[in-house]
């Protein structure tokens, strides 16, 4: 006779949780692991005096948003619509959103 | 050690379909005996039962069992008299399809808890009285009329109640399986237990086993008579 | 102990209910898991780059100021640096050089910067990994740039960044001031824009202040600000994710709304079966919830670990072509693993919850039966 499903199905649980479990103390692991390689590419940006992660390179505002200015979204006209598919992740910078002096 | 007490049950009522289907029944069921109840259809044997069995509640009028009344209990402690007190046979036996027979005999038992290797020893051995071993773990839309029948009465048995409640329980059978049926219950009378069965099947209400028949008729007690 | 063995009792028949039509259910948790699957990996991949560009960003400027002419990014000039220099609080002040460059015989886009370390070395420039793989060159190669006025400047890879700091170095070419400035005509005295440091951090605002004031049509960029920018970056309100996450609860909601709205007839029948031999409303639901559970909770976790594996072992492999969108140049990297506990305990409450309290809504009607209507099926 088989086992009992709900035991069948308590140990599968159990064995996800454990996955589970392992996969996030991996990541605490990794996380203190990679610590040197993190400081050194805080000291190279500022080093190069670098502002923005070279992600998407698609576009100048894409690829520098913290720099980006009200305009180069819009490209060649207000109505312009997005141009590019990293553009709909970007949120625009909030700085940008205020209205100049205060 | 079951009575009635001026039972009378209204379904749907103040609605315009509103039906009395059972009315001023008064009735004792004595222990250690096969009743039957017998009528036609729509006389109320199966509301009788039902009320009888804790499965609903009377418009009017009291059940006592034991001496104890039952009809202003919550449904917690009803159903827990009911597991412990009766065993079910349904007309259509109502077993549930797509599981094991040994499981279905096991279902009634699963709220109380009881440790699983006992439950299951139980109901193995409640499938080999009934000659049903080799159908333990058999799907239930495998077996046949009669073995689904003595499944259904294994399942009644689990919980090894006082009382045997069967409904229309040949309405289904051939003789011969009819025949089986009624010697089942004669053996788990021996055994000490109440049987009640509501049938207008003859083969039924006149064999020699029952020990009284009580005739309903439109809702209401005719006749009540014993043989032997 | 008794009602540890009822309650497996319970899950036993949830089983064997579930298993009946097995079929559907292993599709519903096929679908359920993908749909975990695909927000949990959203969920890993957003906070991830999250985190690392809040820790790494932490080098950058602590003031950049650029200059602004009708809306549009334009060149600033020295003497600015001079006014500058002269606020109080204000130290090192330096004029930064930078830009895109378009190679048109591949589509990249090139990020050409000059740091203190280039500045002086004329003739060679040092490029990102992105850029080596894109241009197919290795160190000790040459690279032909097309200037602004139509002539072509050979210059030489001395180095190549490392692999690790793809992120931030991917598509770079670090250049000399004096080949930076021939390839983009900018004359002497301006620059791309320029970063400063202050004494007080506290004074920072107060700077920025007199700097808007004292030069009007600049603009200085803080470094918390930066940093802000890309705690927005796969923002829900963006569009992709915007149509996913909607995408996703409206699955969600189709699910529970299929569960909730009706029990069939052989549901209905064995809910009065089960109660007819003796079990109790309260039963009947916890078995109810139970089907919901067993099967949003086996989506969930199979979900997120399968998630998890996917962003930070498999390098979001279904993501790439998402996250490249039109860039022909892209950094590789690993992602490191970090884990925002809220977001997963949401992604658990919205898969478990709504889906369970379906599966309860329906049964409630016919758990209340009279048992006695069974008798009469």
């Amino acid at each position: 006779m088989l086992q009992r499903k709900s035991n069948i199905f308590l140990w599968c649980v159990a064995a996800n949780i454990l996955v589970l479990t392992l996969l996030f103390t991996h990541a605490y692991i990794e996380q203190k692991k990679v610590l040197p390689s993190l400081v050194q590419r805080i000291n190279m940006v500022n080093d190069l005096q670098l502002t923005d992660l070279s992600l998407f390179t698609d576009a100048r505002y894409t690829r520098h948003p913290s720099m980006a200015d009200l305009n180069t979204a819009f490209q060649d006209h207000p109505l312009s619509l997005e141009h590019f598919p990293s553009g709909t992740f970007i949120a625009p910078p909030r700085h940008l959103m205020r209205n100049g002096l205060d | 050690m079951i009575e009635l007490h001026g039972v009378t049950k209204i379904f749907n009522k103040g609605n315009t379909n509103e039906f009395l289907a059972v009315d001023d029944v008064s009735l004792t069921i004595d222990p250690l005996r096969i009743t039957v109840l017998k009528g036609p259809s729509g006389s109320g044997k199966t509301t009788v039962l039902s009320i009888i069995g804790a499965m609903t509640k009377p418009t009017e009028g009291r059940v006592y069992i034991h001496g104890r009344e039952i009809t202003s209990l919550p449904e917690r402690f009803l159903t827990e008299i009911r597991r412990k007190t009766f065993g079910f046979i349904f007309q259509q036996f109502n077993l549930i399809k797509g599981i094991t027979a040994l499981e279905n005999v096991m279902i009634p038992s699963y709220p109380a808890g009881e440790k699983h290797s006992s439950l299951k020893d139980r109901a193995m051995r409640l499938l080999e009285v009934l000659n049903l071993s080799g159908k333990a773990t058999s799907k239930i839309e495998w077996l046949s009329g009669g073995e689904a029948q003595r499944v259904a009465i294994a399942r009644a048995l689990i919980n090894n109640p006082e009382v045997i409640i069967a409904d229309e329980p040949t309405a289904h059978l051939d003789t011969r399986l009819s025949q089986e049926f009624i010697e089942a219950m004669a053996a788990l009378k021996e055994k000490g237990k109440t049987v009640l069965i509501a049938s207008h099947d003859p083969l039924i209400y006149s064999s020699p086993v029952v020990e009284r028949v009580v005739e309903l008729r439109d809702g209401r007690v005719v006749l009540e008579g014993s043989h032997q | 102990m008794v009602w540890i063995e009822k309650q497996r009792n319970i899950l036993d028949f949830a089983l064997s209910s579930l298993l009946r039509r097995w079929g559907k259910n292993l599709a519903l948790v096929i679908v359920y898991t993908l749909i975990v699957f695909i927000l949990a990996s959203i969920f890993f991949l957003s906070h991830s780059i999250k985190k690392e560009a809040s820790i790494v960003l932490q080098g950058s400027p602590e003031v950049v100021v650029q200059r602004v002419i009708a809306g549009r990014h334009e060149l600033i000039l020295e003497r600015y640096m001079d006014d500058i220099r002269k606020i109080p609080g204000v130290l090192a002040v330096k004029g930064r050089l930078w830009g895109y460059y378009f190679e048109p015989a591949t589509g990249a886009n090139y990020t050409v910067v000059v740091t203190d370390a280039s500045r002086e070395k004329a003739g060679s420039i040092t490029i990102g990994a992105g850029v080596a793989r894109v241009a197919g060159v290795q160190k000790e190669d040459t690279m032909p740039f097309k200037s602004s006025d139509g002539t072509y400047t050979t210059l030489e890879v001395a180095d190549i960044f490392s692999h690790e700091s793809e992120l931030i170095s991917s598509d770079l070419v670090e250049i000399s001031e004096e080949d930076f400035r021939k390839l983009f005509s900018i004359p002497e005295g301006s620059f791309t824009d320029m970063t400063l440091r202050v004494r007080n951090k506290n004074e920072l605002n107060v700077v920025a202040d007199k700097i808007r004031r004292y030069l009007p049509d600049t603009r200085p960029i803080l470094r918390d600000e930066i940093l802000r920018t890309y705690e927005a970056i796969f923002d829900w309100r963006g569009g992709l994710l915007v149509v996913i996450f909607t995408g996703a609860i409206l699955a969600f909601a189709i699910f529970a709304w299929d569960k909730a709205s009706s029990l069939s007839f052989e549901e209905k029948r064995e809910i009065g079966i089960l109660k007819a031999v003796g079990w109790e409303t309260s039963e009947v639901i916890t078995m109810k919830s139970c089907e919901g559970i067993i099967i949003s909770l086996s989506a969930f976790l199979l979900g997120v670990i399968l998630a998890y594996i996917h962003v930070f072992f498999g390098s979001f492999f279904f993501f790439t072509f998402v996250l490249k969108g039109w860039s022909v140049l892209y950094p590789r990297f690993t992602l490191i693993p970090y884990v925002d506990p809220y977001q997963i305990c949401a992604l658990f409450f919205l898969t478990v919850a709504p889906y369970t309290a379906a599966t309860i809504i329906p049964s409630w009607r016919a758990a209340t039966i009279d048992p006695d209507s069974v008798m009469r099926l």
